[in-house]
């Protein structure tokens, strides 16, 4: 049985709703691709994890909008914004498919696997152990995109997800971070996240 | 066709499909933030160009000699085929919300671009100091405070990756507060800075 978040009215401003669905849609596509890509079973319970809260946000917008529809011209008003939210939740919605195609064991054919992971810029899904010299450190005093060339994509902690954290954002112990970047990067990263290695550069 | 040939057109379709599907995504967004009939059309075209490329690539796979053992690969790149051309709807519906003149509500461009003030576009000098950087390295909304919504080359969009490189006679448009405005068409279409 699947276990679906109960849908209560909360005064959340609309813009607020909309942000968070286009991020989160965006962000799943690309957490889509690279669970097929490496086949990785974890990024694709994440991303249907992923596609369950955009469900509840996308209600919580609906509601939203109707309570702020007074009259035929509020209703002509929000109709592109309503139009959004439902294409960016169908965007949602395919990332699944894709997290689907994974879970399902069907994946992509191995050949075309190692081609295309030669064109497209890897992700790295990973748990931040806490004796990590990352743990307690801002994503600014870490500065990865100049070190070892990765941007932090988002940042899950427990069930709440943070998406393009801000600079300021301090690494937690048992944080699992989604960055992009240079190959040599991820792997570099990775070690240090596992407590492995102690620098950050050499 | 040989095999590696064979497999070489299936990844390239592949590529192409995905691409094209987040740059009309790019382009849908970006037409809705500058309300552009002009961008939103060209989400449209591309749409077309998508189903042309997703019957392409669908053909391809069904004319691969694979063995029973791989079906399962191949119904998988078929699968995702078909959510290459989900995420190009989605786009599609996007531009229409600017097509059919529906009035973008003051929200929708706080939501694409929660600082937006101004969108502007300069193309790439010879002598830029972002000519031949990756968009990473050249650190773009750092130093401008500007965001890159999308990148033009030739009759080519490309989407902002981080990995892309930039070359000389790009158009980068972005948007972003207006003092960043004149910063950002200094760094891109200005001469080399003392800094390099």
């Amino acid at each position: 049985m699947v276990e679906l978040e109960k849908i209560e009215y909360k005064p959340i401003s609309i813009r607020e709703l909309l942000v968070e669905i286009k991020d989160l849609s965006e962000l799943m596509i690309d957490l889509a691709y690279s669970a097929a890509l490496f086949n990785s079973h974890e990024l694709a319970e994440d991303v249907l994890d992923l596609e369950k809260h955009v469900d509840t946000l996308a209600y919580m917008l609906n509601m939203n909008l109707m309570i702020a529809a007074r009259d035929a011209e509020d209703a002509e008003a929000l109709l592109g914004v309503s139009t959004v939210s439902s294409s960016a939740n169908k965007i949602s919605d395919a990332a699944a498919d894709i997290a689907t195609i994974v879970l399902q064991g069907l994946g992509i054919h191995p050949i075309i696997r190692e081609a295309f992971e030669r064109v497209e810029e890897p992700l790295l899904r990973v748990r931040i152990d806490p004796n990590s010299i990352l743990v307690g450190k801002t994503l600014e005093e870490l500065d990865l995109a100049s070190k070892i060339g990765i941007d932090v994509l988002a940042i899950r902690r427990r069930n709440e997800w943070l998406l393009n954290p801000e600079e300021d954002e301090r690494i937690n112990g048992e944080d699992v971070v989604i960055t992009r970047g240079a190959p040599a990067g991820l792997e570099k990263f990775e070690k240090i996240a596992k407590g492995e290695v102690r620098k950050l550069e050499d | 066709m040989s095999a590696q040939k064979h497999v070489d057109t299936i990844l390239e379709d592949l590529v192409k499909l995905k691409d094209t599907s987040e740059l009309m995504l790019d382009l849908a967004y970006s037409s809705l933030l500058l309300n552009s009939k002009e961008l939103a059309e060209e989400v449209q075209k591309l749409e077309e160009f998508m189903d042309q490329l997703h019957t392409d690539f669908e053909l391809s796979i069904l004319s691969f000699d694979f063995k029973p053992e791989e079906s399962k690969g191949f119904l998988g790149l078929i699968r995702l085929g078909v959510v290459t051309e989900k995420i190009a709807d989605a786009a599609a519906e996007i531009a229409e919300v600017v097509l059919r003149e529906i009035e973008p509500h003051p929200v929708l461009k706080m939501a694409i671009e929660e600082a937006e003030e101004t969108v502007t576009f300069a193309q790439v000098s010879e002598n830029s100091s972002l000519n031949g950087k990756t968009l990473r390295e050249a650190k773009i909304p750092d130093k401008t405070g500007m965001w890159i919504l999308v990148m033009k080359r030739g009759d080519t969009w490309i989407r902002p990756r981080p990995n892309v490189v930039i070359m000389a006679g790009d158009v980068i448009v972005a948007s972003g507060y207006a003092e960043g405005e004149e910063d950002f068409k200094t760094l891109v279409s200005v001469e080399r800075q003392a800094e390099d």
